[in-house]
């Protein structure tokens, strides 16, 4: 699963996610890609998720890119705990993503089938997406 | 050859974002024009007309026939900026050109045919660049590159040099892989799933973690066993001043 390899800082702040994607925005390597209408944080379980679901679709043939990495730390406390005594430990990893961001790109396959393997792989998110070709939007 | 698409503009008074969103909800889109040494100008053209010209075109190498003001001016399109999740035009870029100059522009490049190694070995044909940056008189510019891909197979690649435009000068770097064959995936093996311990287990500080710090983090742990006994014997003194509180919301 991703998870970055050396960090600066253990725990982060919550954060709000406002805005659209100012990066990221635009099919950039593949044909076809799944752009989210809606902010969120997706883990780095999500994201094999969906991966495995578009690859075991795809079968064999085409080309994956997931343009996302979940390096936002999580923490949660431990079961039955009071509130205080600081902030918990760090159980996972996240990605912040907010609208318009292209999650996931292939290319190599027909559209029917791109647009199957990518509905496949949208169910494995927890975000509203739409499926975008490289020249519209 | 490009080609050459007719479009309406006008000029625009106002500019900052107040003025350009209202633009846009008059169904208008900001654009502004500049190249050839003349000022840069604020136009502003109709969504649905600049949407109708677009259709079925390569915008970066057509050339589009901008009437601004009664007076005819040719120009590329230099930039489109679109909202980053609707497919709406904000903003258009116009570079004015003139018959005699030569200009810079980048064309699409398009592959053609279906590679040897994807129809016979089950290969993959990846497109590594989509458009490559020529030198040109406007009357030369090509619509689009082709490139034959037909005969490729698995490892194979085309790069830049392979790429034959006539009457211009092709400014991006000759190694450039264009188009490349890969060879398909192999079955991926589902693995065990590692255990949760591994999961767990925290990347590495790029900082240099300070003295006090670490005894914090290690107080965390060791206070979290010897808290246990505490917190259990808290509850009841804490309980005591709660109920009234709880007794006054009810």
């Amino acid at each position: 699963m991703l998870a970055p390899k050396r960090v600066k800082f253990r725990k982060r702040f919550k954060g709000r996610t406002k805005g659209m994607a100012t990066s990221a925005n635009t099919v950039a390597f593949g044909h076809y890609g799944l752009m989210s209408l809606e902010p969120g944080w997706i883990t780095n379980r999500q994201i094999e998720a969906a991966r495995v679901a578009l690859t075991r679709e795809m079968k064999r043939g085409g080309k994956v890119w997931i343009r996302l990495f979940p390096d936002k730390p999580i923490t949660k406390k431990p079961a039955e705990t009071r509130m205080g005594k600081g902030k918990g430990n760090p159980e996972g990893w996240v990605a912040v993503v907010k609208p318009g961001r292209v999650m996931l790109e292939l290319e190599g396959i027909e559209e029917p089938a791109a647009r199957t393997a990518l509905a496949l792989a949208a169910a494995k998110l927890p975000l509203k997406s739409k499926f975008v070709r490289r020249e519209e939007r | 050859m490009a080609q050459v698409v007719s479009l309406l503009a006008n000029l625009r008074t106002t500019t900052g974002k107040g003025a350009a969103r209202q633009a846009r909800f008059r169904g208008e889109v900001p654009a502004v024009i500049y190249g050839h040494g003349r000022e840069t100008q604020a136009l502003s053209v109709g969504a649905k007309a600049l949407e109708k010209a677009l259709t079925g075109v390569e915008p970066e190498s057509t050339i589009i026939e901008l009437a601004v003001d009664g007076k005819k001016t040719r120009a590329l399109i230099r930039e489109i900026q679109r909202h980053p999740v609707r497919p709406d035009i904000i903003h258009v870029d116009f570079y004015e050109i003139h018959a005699e100059e030569k200009v810079k522009l980048k064309v699409p490049v398009r592959l053609v045919g279906s590679p040897d190694g994807v129809r016979n070995a089950g290969g993959v044909l990846d497109q590594v660049t989509r458009e490559v940056e020529i030198e040109v008189l406007p009357e030369n510019i090509p619509d689009r590159v082709e490139l034959d891909v037909t005969a490729l197979k698995i490892g194979d690649s085309l790069h830049v040099r392979d790429l034959r435009i006539s009457n211009a000068t092709i400014l991006t770097q000759d190694d450039l892989t264009i188009a490349t064959v890969v060879p398909p995936r192999a079955e991926e093996v589902v693995a065990p799933a590692p255990e949760a311990a591994a999961e767990v287990a925290e990347p590495e500080l790029i900082r240099k973690v300070r003295e006090g710090e670490e005894e914090e983090g290690e107080g965390e742990v060791e206070g979290k066993a010897e808290a246990k006994p505490e917190a259990k014997a808290k509850p009841e003194k804490a309980e005591k001043p709660e109920k009234p509180k709880g007794g006054k919301e009810s």
